[in-house]
């Protein structure tokens, strides 16, 4: 029942909210859709984030832009780690990802106590630089996809490798690129949380935001647009989350409070599951998903 | 016994063995960058592993051993570091033997944990606890609560996989969020603890007839211990002699092949998730009965994930799942001992744990499904990130 004014500082503080909720997710999203769609699950998208967060608050203290170019370097390594864990060792994909998860948590947890045990602060990147790559990267890894010779062989590797190696495309080049490309993307998302958001590190500081992200790939049915669009309804529900909290509304049907944070929360996940199970729309990976070049013949 | 036949014995240990050496290694390495000792380290992780101090006993959980002692207390920590790991590395050792990756034992046992508080919580006469409950038939109760409510969350992954197609690595991750939620909405709404004072998001005290008592003073150590080793090497019996058990192998091996040798695969991919689901609840009901006596946050720690490790490196057997829980336990407990005494920090600890599980999965003899036909492919869709 505010004034006008009131409403449009409403609206602004809910879009603000979104959006920032929003470019994480989209951001390792992209990474995600990369290596998927090249044909290698990655659930490290987690640890990607966290090491790249870890690395850009560390190595930010000075410069906000060596801490970019540090996290970046460490997205790509341990995308690389993955890639060739699971390309050339053929590892299970799964093994791998949480591996490098575990690594990444063990490992930033133990680095801040030794490093900066009482606390961190890092210079800052402007959130509109997080915003803009949001906005452009799912436009332009559209294009790559569907338009460029890498992107033809990169869902070649994913949907058929066995034709494509026919055709003389060698597919492990392709997966490691496209793995590496991957944890970039995780890491700079990652950075928008130590560099663009809050000028810090704290443990655990992805808090789970790579399987969300995870999950705006299933629902965006691995493409771009789609993954983009799940990630800034996503931020949408945290956004609201916050705003119903703030203004202390709540809806009471048959005895449960259905805007309380923990079920409003609950939303992504769920929405994720309605679209692996066809209730909106199915969602089909792509089809040598996590195959080993070869093992299905 | 010859050479050989003696390196053949022991061939399958090897690889868990070296992986180990090599994650202390790298454990070690780490320590000697960062300007730690890990010689003392390594002694003070011992130390609060097993137990066995230098020095004279002094006090009654200590028994003197030669020049020494054993800190009860310090062992029977490890040993309760280990129960919930035997729990939760059986529950994801069974769903691969089914070629079945429940990475959503946190979830279950999450879910398991809060049921058993709820039913722990029934029958009691005051805030204090005291119940009107039969122990015995209490204690069976809040196991089954648990068991069951780790079941139904476990099973709902197989029904997906199995229906749906829905692969469980991501049904799973989903369903351990939603456990967490759907938690913390009970624990601040309808499950919420009404003794006067209390603030946090937590359930009521439950009543001591429900309680699992420490064997030694001030520890968490209870016949939770026992109840996971029973289950360990109930369920590798279950696996390995019965007719179940060989259906739920046969199709970790090829599912197309037990669909032709008239196996219901949807059947046993439901069970086996259930099976799981069931085993990593009974994980976090020991959990609120031995240490918290409520559902509160945390309550799981990390073992439905540790749980993934011990699996692995226990190469899915029964007596590998309990020899690398043991490894996994004394780590953490050991690891928390020497953050005490020698200020290197316990995340070391997972470090350790990383490398072993990066390194014995390169080549883990595990028979993970794969969808063998084209048919098949389709039907199953891959394994959809």
């Amino acid at each position: 029942m505010g004034s006008a004014g009131n409403q449009g500082f409403w609206f602004t503080a809910l879009l603000v909210a979104t959006l920032n909720g929003a470019a994480p997710l989209l951001l390792a999203a992209m990474g995600g859709i990369l290596s998927e769609r090249a044909g290698v699950v990655n659930i490290a998208l987690e640890g990607l984030i966290l090491s790249g967060a870890f690395a850009g608050a560390y190595f930010g203290q000075h410069s906000a832009l060596i801490g970019l170019v540090a996290a970046l370097t460490v997205g790509a390594a341990l995308g690389l780690l993955h890639a060739v864990l699971t390309q050339v060792t053929k590892m299970n994909h799964v093994v791998s990802g949480l591996g490098i998860n575990l690594l990444a948590a063990g490992a930033t947890r133990y680095l801040t106590l030794v490093l900066f045990p009482d606390g961190i602060t890092s210079k800052s990147l402007p959130p509109a630089f997080y915003l803009a790559s949001a906005a452009i990267l799912p436009a332009a890894l559209a294009f790559v996809l569907r338009d460029t010779r890498f992107g033809l062989r990169l869902r070649a590797a994913g949907e058929n490798p066995e034709s494509a190696r026919m055709a003389g495309v060698s597919i492990l080049p392709v997966r490691l690129v496209a793995v590496t490309l991957s944890g970039i993307c995780a890491a700079f998302a990652g950075t928008f949380l130590s560099l663009g958001e809050t000028h810090t590190f704290s443990r655990d500081m992805s808090a789970g935001k790579g399987y969300i992200a995870l999950a705006a790939v299933i629902f965006g049915k691995w493409n771009p647009a789609g993954a983009a669009v799940a990630s800034l309804f996503f931020g949408l529900f945290y956004a609201v989350q916050t705003q119903l909290q703030i203004r202390g509304l709540n809806i009471n049907f048959l005895g449960v409070e259905w805007t309380s944070p923990a079920l409003l929360d609950m939303l992504p996940y769920l929405m994720t599951l309605a679209a692996l199970i066809s209730v909106i729309g199915r969602a089909t990976p792509p089809a040598a998903l996590g195959q080993e070049e070869g093992s299905a013949h | 016994m010859t050479k050989q036949a003696l390196l053949q014995k022991f061939a399958p240990a090897m690889r868990p063995l070296a992986g180990i050496a090599a994650g202390l290694a790298v454990a070690a390495i780490i320590m000697l960058c960062s300007g730690y000792h890990p010689v003392a380290a390594f002694a003070a992780m011992w130390t609060g592993a097993t137990g066995l101090e230098a020095g004279p006993a002094t006090s009654d959980t200590m028994i003197r051993l030669g020049s020494g002692h054993i800190n009860l207390f310090l062992l029977a920590q490890t040993l309760a570091k280990i129960t919930p790991l035997l729990f939760t590395g059986t529950a994801i050792a069974v769903g691969l033997r089914a070629g079945l990756f429940n990475i959503g034992a946190q979830g279950q046992m999450l879910m398991g944990a809060l049921f058993a508080a709820g039913v722990g919580a029934l029958g009691k006469h005051s805030a204090a606890g005291d119940g009107s409950i039969n122990p015995g038939l209490h204690v069976l109760l809040v196991l089954v609560a648990g068991a069951a409510a780790g079941a139904l969350w476990g099973a709902l992954s197989g029904v997906l996989k199995a229906y749906r197609g829905v692969h469980e690595v991501i049904s799973t991750i989903m369903l351990n969020f939603a456990a967490l939620d759907i938690i913390q909405y009970l624990v601040t709404h309808n499950m919420k603890d009404d003794a006067p004072g209390s603030m946090s998001a937590q359930s009521p005290l439950m009543a001591q007839t429900a309680w699992l008592w420490p064997y030694v003073h001030g520890s968490n150590l209870t016949a939770g211990i026992l109840l996971a080793i029973i289950s360990t090497f109930a369920a590798a019996l279950f696996i390995g002699r019965t007719s179940t058990g060989l259906q739920i192998r046969a199709v970790g091996l090829s599912p197309d092949t037990a669909r032709a040798s008239g196996i219901d695969v949807r059947r046993i991919t439901v069970l086996t998730m259930a099976l799981s689901g069931a085993i990593a609840g009974l994980a976090g009901a020991v959990e609120v009965m031995g240490i918290h006596h409520r559902y509160v946050a945390g309550v799981a720690g990390t073992a439905g994930f540790d749980g993934i490790a011990v699996a692995l490196l226990g190469n899915l057997s029964g007596p590998g799942v309990a020899l690398s829980a043991l490894f996994f336990g004394a780590l953490a407990s050991g690891s928390g001992y020497m953050e005490t005494t020698t200020n290197v920090p316990a995340p070391i600890s997972e470090i350790v744990q990383a490398v072993v599980i990066l390194l014995v999965g390169i080549k883990a003899a595990i028979r993970f499904r794969r969808p063998g036909t084209k048919a098949e492919r389709k039907e199953t869709h891959g394994i959809s990130g």
